[in-house]
């Protein structure tokens, strides 16, 4: 009997070792936790690059699907015969820099989705420092592009302030279609036949939902998703609570209520 | 020189003024967590899935009047007498590993779930005294009504079983995949306990998990009948346990090739929980464990399909059918390449230029779903195929529609194999999008036909005559050693699926709400994984072995005679009079 059972150790032995060495003999792909940055506020446009590649390249798992080309643009080489993403990142939207452009991209991804690709990309700002991140949009000016982010930038980042070039997150206006084009929702929303189709248009959305339906639906975007969407829930960002006041917030409620 | 991971282990702990991590010697603080986790995981499919059929067997018994096959269901609960406490030994190591290792997460894990932790220690009691009810009143209420009532106490265990599991799953799903409107900021007191439950892949994980404890229930039994039969003296114990051996490995085969749809439903709803976390677990740095998975569920395929077909060599009528198991092999075999083929490849841009592309040339065109959802619907079929001809091998059917029954069958393997392949070569040409919901047609087609050809022979061999009785107990060795490959490849399968799903997570302990800033947050590589699944594996199957060793010396104490009695209807070394309804069944 002791004989069989050496049969059967070894064979539980010799089955555990060639999985063991099969899951050795394969590429060995670690992935890191993004390092924190010790820029300091003279940081180079160099530093800063170089540290953002470090990210693009490892722990924010840029490469997963911007390296390929495949699910998201390819924006080291080349896209579409426009060059590496420094190069085109000033000319994407209307009206807005190459930096501020890539900011938002990195915040608020489905803010602007290139043509031809699904709005994948989470917000990484729940992923990324703002260190971090302005290091990313320095090391992706670089490819092709000339780095503005500045250690002020950093700065303000740290801070809380606004990045100025990014955009205001927060602006005075009261005025719901300013805020519809500035705070994004013009990415995902259509409104008089404009806009993205990623969420339900806000045309006649006030003959589906009431007053306190959008104002739950702006503030907590999860607490329900719209039939037809459900492929897209979870998209929409969940910090407007912290990027409207509270007059703006009423402002817009009151606006999409009133579109019947 | 690079620091030793243990001494920054030892600075990190001691610089942490929060407390938020412990230290453990040598293999880190994760590494004693991921052992206590998965060896407990293990037990805990083991006690989960083997009352499925225990409770099963007792009904099949009950009804069919059929005393061995209440014998062999009295026979997998006293494995799980011995396994419960092993269960409950090691979750007692977790707990106290996570309430010393990582203290800062246990305080918010224990904010949110209090209240489901209380019911699950609640439940746990109340599930380990039904077992002991349900086991050690076997013999005494084993007639009448009391045996329905004793059969009612082996439901209950299930029922109390799966509960249990559902609440640790909501747990551990919720690491993966809290709430999206839970942020750093959140105190838990505000997400809600049923909010944080069911969560977005609790419901998935609980039927994958259904599904995997019985198949991992099954191919456990399956070794123990194993082990059982090499150590036999008789031919009553070899043929009883290779009966035995039958069973649990046809549990283990059956539920297994509904597995991977569990699966597809589990990695739809990732990606629709966040992109990222499915690309990372599909194409990112975990893209190559679906390479060692491939491996592991082709040697699976083959050593099920290797063990029915040498078990048709004591099935008297199934020299018909051997000439084909070869082509069946050469399937096998061809889809068990294209499904290990790697698609996606990490590559420096060195490599990307040599290989033109970030695929390869040659392989991208086997690599994609297209190709692999196909071989690996034609391996279902395949094996599905090898467990009907090994059913029929000794029957000849009576029903005056056999023949035409029988090729309805045909057709309908002709017709869902067709479907397979058209949608697998149809893939090419359309958007991933468009793609994706092909592997849903061909699913249906593989299902419809297992089911549909289940149904129909269930029907076609009723009151069938028999070419002769099986012969159990005349089966090689070798046949044995395959059960035992395939329980340790399950074992180390759910090993690896287990770090696939935690390690997609990578740097958060709670998805993007609680960080892991310990000096072991990183995701190790899949060589370390697989040191430390190895670890796992070998350390259950040890224990696993000295509870088999411990069942055994229990029934020498008790009297061996009871134990392997030869049980009623059997025919060993074709030596009795054959039954009517064959055996295979």
């Amino acid at each position: 009997m002791w004989r069989t059972n050496l049969r059967i150790l070894a064979l539980a032995l010799c089955v555990v070792g060639f999985y063991t060495a099969i899951a050795h003999a394969i590429p060995q792909l670690q992935s890191e936790v993004p390092e924190a940055l010790t820029l300091t506020s003279d940081a180079s446009p160099e530093a800063l690059a170089n540290a953002g590649e470090k990210i693009f390249n490892g722990a924010g798992g840029c490469t997963t699907c911007h390296g390929l080309g495949t699910r998201a643009p390819n924006l080291i080489t080349d896209h579409a015969g426009q060059g590496p993403i420094g190069a085109r990142c000033g000319t994407r939207k209307p009206g807005m820099d190459c930096k501020a452009y890539l900011y938002e991209s990195l915040v608020k991804p489905a803010a602007y989705v290139v043509a031809g690709f699904e709005p994948i990309m989470p917000d990484m700002s729940k992923q990324l420092t703002p260190d971090q991140l302005w290091a990313v949009v320095a090391y992706l000016q670089s490819q092709g592009g000339e780095v503005t982010v500045t250690a002020s930038d950093l700065k303000a980042a740290t801070t809380g302030a606004a990045p100025a070039a990014a955009g205001a997150a927060f602006t005075a206006t009261r005025d719901p279609v300013q805020l519809y084009n500035e705070k994004g929702c013009v990415g995902c929303h259509q409104l008089d036949g404009k806009g993205g189709t990623i969420g339900p248009s806000w045309d006649h959305v006030g003959s589906r939902r009431t007053a306190e339906q959008i104002r739950r639906k702006i503030l907590a975007p999860n607490s329900d998703t719209t039939k037809g969407y459900e492929k897209f829930a979870g998209t929409m960002p969940v910090t407007f609570g912290q990027q409207l006041s509270a007059s703006q917030l009423e402002a817009l409620v009151t606006y999409l209520a009133g579109r019947k | 020189m690079p620091m030793p991971i243990g001494l920054v282990a030892l600075l990190q702990a001691a610089a942490d003024t929060s407390h938020a991590y412990g230290h453990f010697p040598v293999i880190g603080p994760r590494g004693a967590v991921w052992i206590a986790a998965e060896v407990h995981l293990m037990f805990a499919a083991f006690v989960l899935g083997v009352p499925m059929f225990a409770v099963i067997c007792e009904l099949i018994g009950i009804v069919g009047k059929d005393a061995k096959y209440d014998k062999l269901s009295k026979e997998f609960t006293r494995l799980l007498v011995f396994a419960y406490s092993a269960t409950a030994l090691w979750g007692a190591v977790l707990l106290f590993f996570l309430t010393t290792l990582y203290p800062k997460f246990w305080n918010h894990m224990a904010r949110l779930f209090s209240l489901s932790m209380y019911v699950y220690v609640g439940l746990f009691f109340i599930e380990s005294f039904t077992l002991y009810l349900y086991y050690y009143g076997w013999d005494r209420w084993n007639a009448g009504r009391a045996k329905w009532g004793h059969w009612t106490l082996g439901v209950l265990l299930n029922v109390w079983g799966t509960t249990v599991m559902l609440i640790a799953n909501g747990w551990l799903t919720y690491m993966m995949s809290p709430p999206k409107s839970e942020t750093a900021e959140t105190l838990p007191e505000q997400v809600g306990l049923w909010n944080a439950l069911a969560n977005a892949t609790w419901m998935p994980i609980n039927i994958h998990r259904l599904i995997a404890n019985a198949v991992f229930g099954g191919s456990i039994v399956a070794a123990y009948a194993a082990y059982r039969f090499l150590a036999a003296r008789t031919d009553e114990e070899r043929a009883h346990y290779d009966w035995m051996g039958y069973v649990g490995n046809f549990i283990a085969i059956s539920t297994f090739i509904v597995l991977p749809f569990a699966g597809y439903w589990l990695g739809r709803e990732i990606y629709q929980y966040n992109q990222q976390m499915g690309i990372t677990m599909m194409g990112g740095f975990m893209s190559w464990l679906w390479i060692v998975q491939a491996v592991l569920i082709g040697v699976l395929f083959l050593c099920a399909n290797y063990y029915l077909w040498i078990g048709m060599a004591r099935i008297p009528g199934a020299e018909r059918f051997v000439p084909y198991t070869k082509y069946m092999l050469a399937l096998l075999l061809a889809c068990w390449i294209v499904w290990a083929t790697p698609h996606t490849m990490i590559a420096s841009r060195e490599e990307l230029a040599a290989m033109g592309g970030a695929h390869h040339p040659f392989l991208n065109v086997l690599g994609v779903m297209s190709a692999k959802n196909t071989a690996v619907n034609l391996m279902i079929l395949t094996t599905f195929l090898s467990f009907l001809i090994y059913r029929r091998a000794n029957k000849r059917p009576v029903v005056p529609w056999a023949r035409t029954g029988t090729i309805i069958q045909a057709v309908m393997f002709g017709l869902a194999a067709a479907v397979v392949l058209f949608y697998g070569v149809y893939g090419y040409f359309v958007e991933a999008i468009v793609r994706i919901g092909f592997s849903v047609y061909q699913v249906v087609a593989v299902l419809g036909c297992i089911a549909g050809v289940t149904i129909i022979d269930l029907f076609l061999v009723r009151g069938a005559e028999t070419r002769g009785e099986i012969r159990w107990g005349q089966m090689p060795a070798r046949a044995q050693y395959a059960l035992f490959v395939l329980a340790v490849t399950f074992t180390w399968l759910m090993g690896l699926m287990g770090f696939a799903r935690s390690g997609i997570r990578q740097h958060w302990h709670v998805w993007e709400v609680m960080r892991d800033t310990s000096p072991q947050a990183f995701t190790p590589a899949l060589g370390y994984a697989a040191n430390m699944i190895s670890a796992c594996v070998l350390i259950f199957l040890g224990l696993v072995a000295f509870i088999f060793w411990l069942g055994s010396l229990a029934e020498h104490v008790a009297g061996k005679s009871a134990a392997v009695e030869p049980p009623a209807g059997f025919t060993i070394g074709g030596t009795a009079p054959a039954r009517t309804t064959g055996g295979a069944d």
